[in-house]
């Protein structure tokens, strides 16, 4: 099975993140880069596919040269080999043209099916597999905590408000994973040592043949008219328990319409 | 000259970095609270191959050296460990693995190697008597030959890690200290399965409560008419001495390691403390008071880092690195000490307070002073061996 996984570097939630005021796009050297957390379990999962049914698993990273990090640490946790999209007509692509770039490097490349994370912990968008799902024109089969694969279908737990949903479709398809589904593995020395040596694909937009007008800042359908920092949290309220603190604590979320 | 770490090494940073930065200070506080070896991380570092990194890789480690272990230990040591990384990677990566790699015969490699690289074969170290520390080769613990084994007697203090070890290298004497000419002669380093030695009744031992470091339990060894192979001979009998440097040395690397990571996360938490904590309607940082013995201890941090390195370097090129070995021993302690104080002073009371990590690295810190070797002794060692002075005793 040829398995692809989509993981994207996104800034380090633990530091200060900011958008750059030029192009209001995020200014990716203001923190450090790290794999969308969400991308590691589907890294994982393709990985344990692979155990399972044998195949491929090559990772797949759109976003400038420091992304080549990312690549290393899917490498490293076993994945085969990497196609890196890297060029400068893709900065400050939008989800739409984010999953047209990926689709189309996605339809060079060939695929069984597409492993990624449910959303990125920068922009949190959520849609790029359902996106990327319909530009391939193959099914998707999204929020997965379960996944399994038999011969030529493949079935999954599609998590929900309520419980599950169990989904399933032919392949090649997309899937995103949360954070349920699996415990990453961590990579071993072996596996960072051999990941040095593991063939690493750079593409431009032309090897994809992405035409730029649907990518970059000015091919984005969204655009970020303004932004400003967090409004610093207010002062919360004190309910002093006078016997009646059970009430008073209930009337107050009944008042925020929790209860 | 390039002072880059080689990618064996920039490799064991990350990857350790990785596994560590699941476990915080509070992680750290509970396993020493509550007397408990980090299974979970050692789980994990065993898993990776973070404790095999020095096995040669045809026996299933990574065929790299001591640096490799020193930035393994350093990074454990830096995300919060502090001292309890020393017993991590000293006990069985370095007394065990990187020991009898260099000097384990054939059937001793193939028969604990793979074991050592796995962590499913953990080893402890048994030279320190009552009356034997600084004065290592004064030992009494003596091996006597009755035709295919020796019988040893005798009493070992401050050994570190029995309870899980299923091997000790034991330090015997079989030509005693008084007759030994010269004195490093006589000295004979035997294999003890751990296991079986308390199993027949001829090894006993007791734990030392001790004021720091209490993830892993310290002893007092008694041993009573122990009969151990002659196969079990750690290189040649009588010159165990030659084993005995490529024990110690690797320790005070591995230990200053040790205290340089310790020294690293005190600073840091020194340093955050600074900022945050707001006297006289500023953060106590801006005072100079408090901002120059950190930045201080910074300075002190990155000098012995790089004598913790050559060290390192020089040992796995196969070059003498006692006086190298001893100064980043000797430097890295101090700079964990100072780190550890300064942070002390920098909470103010709060440091007291068993719930800020500052009095557990502190502790820490302390013991490094004086184990496994006193600071007098490796300055004893730089004015004798290296300056020329004239000898005290």
């Amino acid at each position: 099975m040829n398995i692809v996984v989509c993981v994207k570097q996104v800034p380090d939630t633990a530091t200060e993140r900011k958008l750059r005021s030029d192009d209001k796009t995020l200014d990716r050297d203001a923190a450090d880069g790290v794999v969308n957390e969400l991308d590691e379990y589907a890294v994982e999962e393709a990985l344990r596919l692979k155990e399972a049914h044998g195949g491929e698993v090559t990772v797949l990273t759109m976003g400038p040269d420091k992304a080549s990090e990312t690549i290393r640490k899917a490498l490293a946790m076993g994945a085969d080999k990497a196609v890196h999209l890297v060029d400068d007509a893709l900065h400050g692509s939008d989800a739409l043209g984010t999953s047209y770039a990926l689709a189309q490097t996605l339809k060079k490349i060939g695929f069984d099916l597409v492993v990624l994370g449910s959303e990125s912990t920068d922009a949190r968008t959520g849609v790029l597999a359902a996106m990327l799902a319909e530009r391939l024109g193959v099914p998707q089969l999204t929020f997965a905590n379960k996944v399994e694969v038999n011969g030529t279908s493949i079935a999954i737990q599609r998590v929900t408000d309520y419980g599950y949903d169990k989904v399933e479709a032919v392949l090649p398809a997309v899937v995103s994973v949360v954070e349920k589904i699996n415990e990453p593995r961590y990579p071993s020395f072996k596996g960072i040592m051999a990941a040095k040596k593991k063939p690493v694909e750079k593409l431009g937009v032309a090897d994809a043949e992405i035409d730029v007008a649907q990518v970059g800042l000015a091919g984005s359908w969204s655009e970020v008219a303004d932004f400003a920092a967090a409004p610093p949290r207010a002062a919360g309220t004190v309910v002093k328990d006078e016997g009646d603190g059970g009430v008073k604590a209930a009337d107050f979320l009944a008042s925020k319409k929790f209860v | 000259m390039d002072f880059t770490l080689p990618e064996s090494a920039l490799a064991v940073q990350r990857g350790v970095a990785d596994i560590c930065s699941r476990y915080d200070l509070d992680y750290w506080q509970r396993c020493e609270t509550d007397k408990r070896w980090p299974e979970e991380v050692w789980a994990e570092l065993a898993k990776g191959g973070w404790l095999g990194l020095a096995v040669p890789e045809e026996y299933g480690g990574g065929g790299q050296g001591l640096l490799e272990l020193a930035v393994a230990t350093e990074t454990l040591s830096a995300s919060g460990s502090a001292g309890g990384s020393a017993f991590t990677y000293v006990l069985t990566p370095g007394f065990g693995a990187m020991t009898l790699a260099r000097h384990g015969s054939r059937w001793q490699r193939e028969r604990l190697l793979p074991g050592l690289a796995t962590g499913e074969i953990e080893t402890c170290f048994a030279l320190t008597e009552p009356d034997a520390g600084s004065n290592a080769l004064g030992i009494s613990t003596s091996a006597r030959r009755d035709g295919d084994e020796f019988v040893v007697n005798g009493q070992k203090i401050w050994i570190t890690g029995v309870q899980r070890a299923t091997w000790m290298l034991l330090v015997t004497r079989t030509v005693p200290a008084s007759e030994a000419r010269p004195r490093t002669h006589g000295m004979t380093v035997l294999l003890v399965n751990v296991p079986e030695a308390v199993a027949s009744g001829r090894l006993s031992f007791r734990p030392i409560p001790k004021m720091g470091a209490n993830t892993t339990p310290s002893n007092m060894v008694f041993i009573d008419d122990l009969r151990v192979p002659a196969a079990n001979v750690v290189g040649e009998v009588d010159q165990g001495a030659a084993v005995l440097w490529d024990i110690l040395n690797p320790e005070r690397i591995l230990l200053a390691a040790s205290a340089l990571g310790g020294a690293e996360v005190a600073l840091r938490v020194a340093v955050r403390y600074a900022k945050e904590r707001e006297v006289f309607g500023r953060p106590i940082g801006a005072n100079q008071a408090i901002a120059f013995p950190l930045a201080q201890v910074k300075a002190k941090i990155e000098l012995a880092r790089l004598m913790l390195y050559k060290a390192a370097w020089l040992f796995d090129a196969g070059r003498p690195c006692g006086t190298e070995a001893n100064i980043a021993k000797l430097t890295a302690s101090q700079a964990a000490w100072e780190a550890a104080d300064h942070a002390f002073q920098t909470h103010g009371g709060m440091a007291y307070s068993m719930e800020y990590p500052v009095a557990r690295l502190l502790a820490d810190a302390r013991i490094g002073k004086v184990a496994p070797v006193t600071e007098e002794l490796l300055l004893n060692y730089l004015a004798t061996q290296v300056l020329g002075l004239p000898r005290s005793f």
